[in-house]
């Protein structure tokens, strides 16, 4: 199922000039009903080309799990996009990058809530590392370091 | 219902249950007095959540039953109850609401030893008021409510209270992994620092609930308790008029609810009148719609086809009695203030830990660890020797409690041994004469409310969502 969704992106992709044509690329997001900070991280995809189909839900942790996301990673919400998992505030370059290299990877996720992250606002303190996980039970690895 | 209820006997046990026939015979001479005995069993067991032959859920269970036995007793009779422990691990029971001696209140360390495996404990009181109550463990809280402990206990009115019928609902949240067994994953990091342990399956007195029958006429008392780990309920009875008698047990103002809806923290009960003015025959959602986007029909009301008991509504007035609670001298009042802080979001308030911005979930709540604190101090667990009180109160002085909720979470708070007279939330005056000892406290919520240390003791104050208690949310006070 996952393998057809990424070979449907890249087709997409493919087919698609980039980056002059900005289709809209569609997202569901799963979160915590009682959490605000993933609404700003939503409307902050929305911003950048994102069309998010927001889906509250009390068994995040039960959903994130399902989607491979290791337990020390998880966070507040859950993206799917384009076959993949993005879990955190994690910038919408990475994303793009991601969807476009379509990597051997389940997805990538943003540990913690750190200030300056598209969802929290305020200032960037410190340098955030987004890791790579899979659902082979291999520990995840550093993607990106912003 | 149908339970079965599985027990096997090891050594250990063997000895438990030959220290239990003890207990018995000497309570024999105690049947002879005005002392109302109730022995409860903890054990494993099994439930059948959708009904008799549904599949099997191994839980935990008072006298093999999911809920426990409601405990019925009577205003101002004293009670034994004999709490044998059939667990692999320690337990206590907390007699939730029930204002009672320090040492009956059932928390480890702080107030008695915990019952060990195999052993038995007896508690005594005198409930001095009537109302709606529950009780549930005090040891390894998060696992062993959330595995099924929590019973409902009503204190009868000294006189009979005008209504055709009393019914309570006890709440209870179950999060169930696919094969329909309990889930693992008890206190992660995620659940400890949001919303808690909510989970997918909510019944009322253990079975997912079917219609509710009811009879076009009657006036129904009903009792709803929300013995749930984490979920907060805001139930609306479609075409009908709930009108709020109780508060935790404490009769307050009848009152109808804002929006007409009842909103039903964990740990709170909310005692209502029903006037079934239904059609005969017809039926009625009844709707818990607290979680945006994730509104669901708890039950229905299902109206009997026989024509209405009467034709009106019954004349009798829906007050309850009030409970002799001694009144709050404002005035010469001494002043408190406990500001809850910590959380996702929280704002690096968290001494200790080192702020939660930057570090978000990695370190919080992990393993035991602190996710929350009081006035910045997280005592965290179910309760142990040696904690410090936040503050201590002369007996028999007013305390007025300011409680600050700087998190961006919901917080039942829930204070041992005594009643909270509400006076203000947000400065807006609190009406209905409410009492409470579970306040429900929204993000960024001010609290203001008083009572009399009357109680000498050291007493718990702490968050009931379990998760939040477990990672933090508590705090001790004493009265001398």
């Amino acid at each position: 199922m996952k393998l057809t969704y990424r070979f449907a992106a890249v087709a997409a992709l493919i087919a698609t000039p980039m980056p002059a044509f900005a289709a809209t690329i569609n997202a569901v997001m799963y979160k915590n009903p009682s959490c605000s900070c993933c609404e700003t991280y939503a409307a902050y995809l929305e911003q950048n080309g994102f069309k998010v189909d927001i889906k509250p839900t009390n068994d995040l942790s039960q959903i994130s799990a399902g989607l491979g996301v290791p337990a020390n990673l998880e966070g507040c919400h859950s993206v799917v996009v384009g076959g993949y998992v993005v879990d955190g505030f994690v910038p919408v370059d990475l994303i793009k990058k991601m969807l476009a290299e379509h990597p051997a990877i389940t997805g990538i996720a943003m540990a913690g809530m750190p200030m300056g992250t598209p969802g929290m606002g305020g200032q960037k303190t410190e340098s955030w590392k987004i890791y790579a996980f899979t659902k082979d039970g291999k520990a995840p690895t550093v993607y990106a370091t912003e | 219902m149908n339970y079965d209820f599985h027990y096997t006997m090891s050594r250990r046990r063997f000895l438990a249950a030959v220290a239990g026939a003890a207990v018995s015979a000497s309570m024999r001479p105690g049947r002879a007095s005005a002392v109302d005995e109730r022995l409860i069993k903890v054990a494993p067991g099994q439930a059948r959540f959708t009904g008799p032959d549904g599949p099997a859920t191994s839980v935990w269970a008072y006298n093999g039953t999911v809920p426990g036995p409601t405990l019925r007793l009577r205003q101002g009779q004293p009670v034994r109850i004999t709490v044998e422990n059939g667990l692999d691990e320690d337990t206590t029971v907390h007699w939730h609401g029930i204002r009672l001696p320090n040492a009956m209140d059932g928390v480890p360390g702080l107030t008695q030893s915990p019952i060990g495996p195999g052993q038995s404990f007896v508690y005594e009181f005198t409930p001095p008021d009537a109302g709606t109550f529950w009780y549930h463990p005090h040891a390894d809280s998060l696992v062993q409510i959330g595995r099924g402990l929590a019973g409902p206990l009503i204190v009868e009115e000294a006189e009979l209270v005008a209504v055709d019928r009393d019914l309570v609902w006890l709440l209870q949240d179950w999060r169930l992994a696919s094969d329909g067994q309990i889930a693992g994953g008890f206190g992660s990091a995620m659940d400890a620092s949001m919303s808690g342990r909510v989970g997918n399956l909510v019944t009322i007195n253990g079975t997912v609930p079917a219609d509710q029958g009811v009879r076009a006429g009657e006036r129904v008392r009903l009792r709803l308790a929300n013995a749930s780990l984490a979920r907060m309920m805001a139930l609306r009875f479609e075409g009908h008029r709930p009108v709020i008698v109780a508060v935790d047990g404490q009769p307050c103002e009848p009152h109808e609810p804002e929006d007409g809806r009842l909103v039903l923290a964990p740990a709170m009960r909310i005692d209502i009148m029903l006037d079934m003015q239904g059609d005969p025959g017809s039926h009625y959602q009844v709707i818990d719609d607290f979680y945006d986007g994730l509104a669901y029909t708890l039950t229905t009301l299902a109206y009997d086809s026989a024509p209405p008991l009467r034709g009106h509504p019954l004349d009798a007035p829906v007050g309850l009695p009030r409970n002799p609670l001694p009144e709050p001298d404002l005035a010469g009042a001494e002043h408190q203030e406990i500001v809850l802080q910590g959380g996702m979001m929280g704002g690096g308030k968290l001494k200790g830990v080192g702020g939660m911005m930057g570090m978000g979930m990695m370190g919080m709540g992990m393993n035991g660890g602190a996710a929350w604190a009081i006035n910045g101090m997280s005592m965290t667990g179910d309760g142990q020797a040696g904690m410090a009180p936040q503050f201590t109160l002369k007996r028999g002085v007013t305390c007025h409690l300011t409680m600050r909720n700087e998190t961006a979470w919901w917080h039942p708070m829930h204070v041992h041994g005594f009643s909270l007279s509400v006076i203000s939330r947000n400065g807006a005056p609190v009406p209905h004469r409410q009492w409470q000892d579970t306040v429900l406290m929204a993000p960024k919520d001010t609290i203001e409310c008083a009572f009399v240390a009357d109680n000498p003791g050291d007493w718990m104050l702490h968050c009931h969502v379990a998760d939040h208690q477990m990672a933090g949310l508590m705090t001790v006070f004493r009265v001398t």
